[in-house]
């Protein structure tokens, strides 16, 4: 973003941003520049709370008062983190290969009955909300364990979106499905804190199994992009890992 | 967001690789007055709107989305930061609604009728095609203020 407003501010606009790598504000020195110390994923600091991110937003906007630049300030507040980790991470143990995989059918009926339990808290979270970000994969919910069930049995499914392959299409379906689950737990159970979400995600839920499970044959797959997804985690949450996973070059970023 | 030397192993060796942006572009633009601001969004979130074409891997470009569009989806490549709160409230990544409350109230001007986004993993260095592109939306939206988002 620091780069996006040098264009910005060359092109005769005036630029404010804010960022979470002040490292990288120092180095790139764009003109007005507010550093936040948030966990990413949350640059407005807390989600339904306005006047936190009006705050948010007027301590930036105060950064067009500077004569001169590049000013970079730091908000004054900290919403703390675990571990220095950004994201929920997981643990670096808890790793399959294919030799733990088992009935892959029967897992993905529970996964299925997972669904179809939690779909009643879902509807009652879109219609409070008025919206859901489930939905980039164009499967339908009821679609979308199934065909990451199919990746995991070997199988090579139509991607449900055209003019995207059936792997990127794979990312946006296991995104969907958790999605749907946090989605649910959130407005449920008034839920705010993602490693309690991502904990309950994937390491206690069927689906979390399920798409571990995907991770393991991606692991071992002699194709390329498949292997690239979990080289890079593109799935799977390991980036905040204090290790790679075994196996994997751990350098695809 | 924590420093980096306190951040886990992976993701410490990720973003000290990151390469450094050449600033070929710079300059310093001297804001109007609060009140006759009028300001778009940059956000780095990969957001769009449901149907739009989803952001490739190593997207460098961008996508529009009006100031009353609500439907929109996310298909950032990267899942190492919280997606839980935009879930909950898109004001947490693209403060829409805050800033018409602050128009409304008088504390900036106008809302634009466009606001972008980019996928956040792109390097900088190639994005100058799109940034450009924006920039001429931005002119022809009579946009003077903006204001930049990461995830």
């Amino acid at each position: 973003m620091s780069g996006l407003a040098h264009y910005f501010e060359a092109e005769g606009f005036a630029t404010v941003l804010v960022g979470f790598v002040r490292e990288h504000i120092e180095l790139v020195k764009p003109p007005r520049a507010l550093w936040l110390n948030f966990p990413m994923g949350r640059p407005m600091g807390k989600p339904n709370d306005p006047e936190y991110q009006l705050k948010v937003i007027r301590a930036a906007f105060e950064l067009f008062d500077a004569p001169s630049g590049p000013v970079l300030e730091d908000f004054p507040d900290v919403i703390p983190v675990k571990g220095g980790r950004m994201g929920y991470a997981l643990p670096p143990g808890l790793v399959y290969s294919t030799d733990d995989i088992g009935d892959v059918d029967a897992l993905l009926a529970e996964v299925q009955a997972e669904v179809e339990e939690l779909r009643p808290a879902y509807e009652a979270a879109v219609a409070a909300r008025g919206r859901t970000t489930v939905g980039a994969s164009e499967l339908e919910i009821a679609g979308l364990a199934p065909y990451i069930a199919a990746f995991v049995k070997g199988e090579r499914p139509r991607s449900p979106r055209k003019g995207l392959s059936p792997i990127p299409a794979l990312k946006l379906v296991a995104e969907d499905l958790q999605a749907y689950y946090t989605e649910t737990r959130t407005h449920r159970d008034g839920i705010d804190d993602f490693e309690l979400l991502g904990k309950w995600f994937w390491e206690e839920s069927k689906a979390g199994l399920l798409l571990l499970w995907l991770e393991a044959v991606a692991l071992e797959s002699e194709d390329r992009v498949l292997r690239q997804v979990v080289d890079m985690s593109l799935i799977t949450p390991r980036f905040w890992s204090e290790g790679p996973l075994p196996g994997s070059s751990g350098s695809g970023w | 967001m924590v420093r980096i030397v306190e951040m886990p192993a992976v993701g410490r060796g990720f973003i000290e690789e990151l390469k450094e942006f050449e600033v070929g572009r710079t300059g310093w633009s001297e804001p109007v007055p609060a009140k006759q601001r009028r300001i778009s969004i940059v956000s780095s979130a990969a957001v769009s709107r449901r149907g739009d074409k989803p952001f490739s891997w190593l997207a460098r470009n961008h996508r529009v989305i009006g100031k009353h569009d609500r439907d929109l989806v996310m298909t950032h490549v990267a899942v190492e930061y919280d997606r839980t709160a935009w879930q909950q409230d898109l004001n947490a990544i693209i403060p829409l609604d805050r800033l018409e409350e602050m128009a409304e109230a008088g504390e900036i001007g106008l809302v634009a009728d466009e606001h972008y986004t980019f996928m956040g993993a792109a390097d900088p260095n190639d994005m100058e095609k799109s940034a450009l592109e924006v920039a001429a939306r931005m002119k022809a939206d009579n946009v003077n203020t903006v204001f930049l988002i990461p995830v």
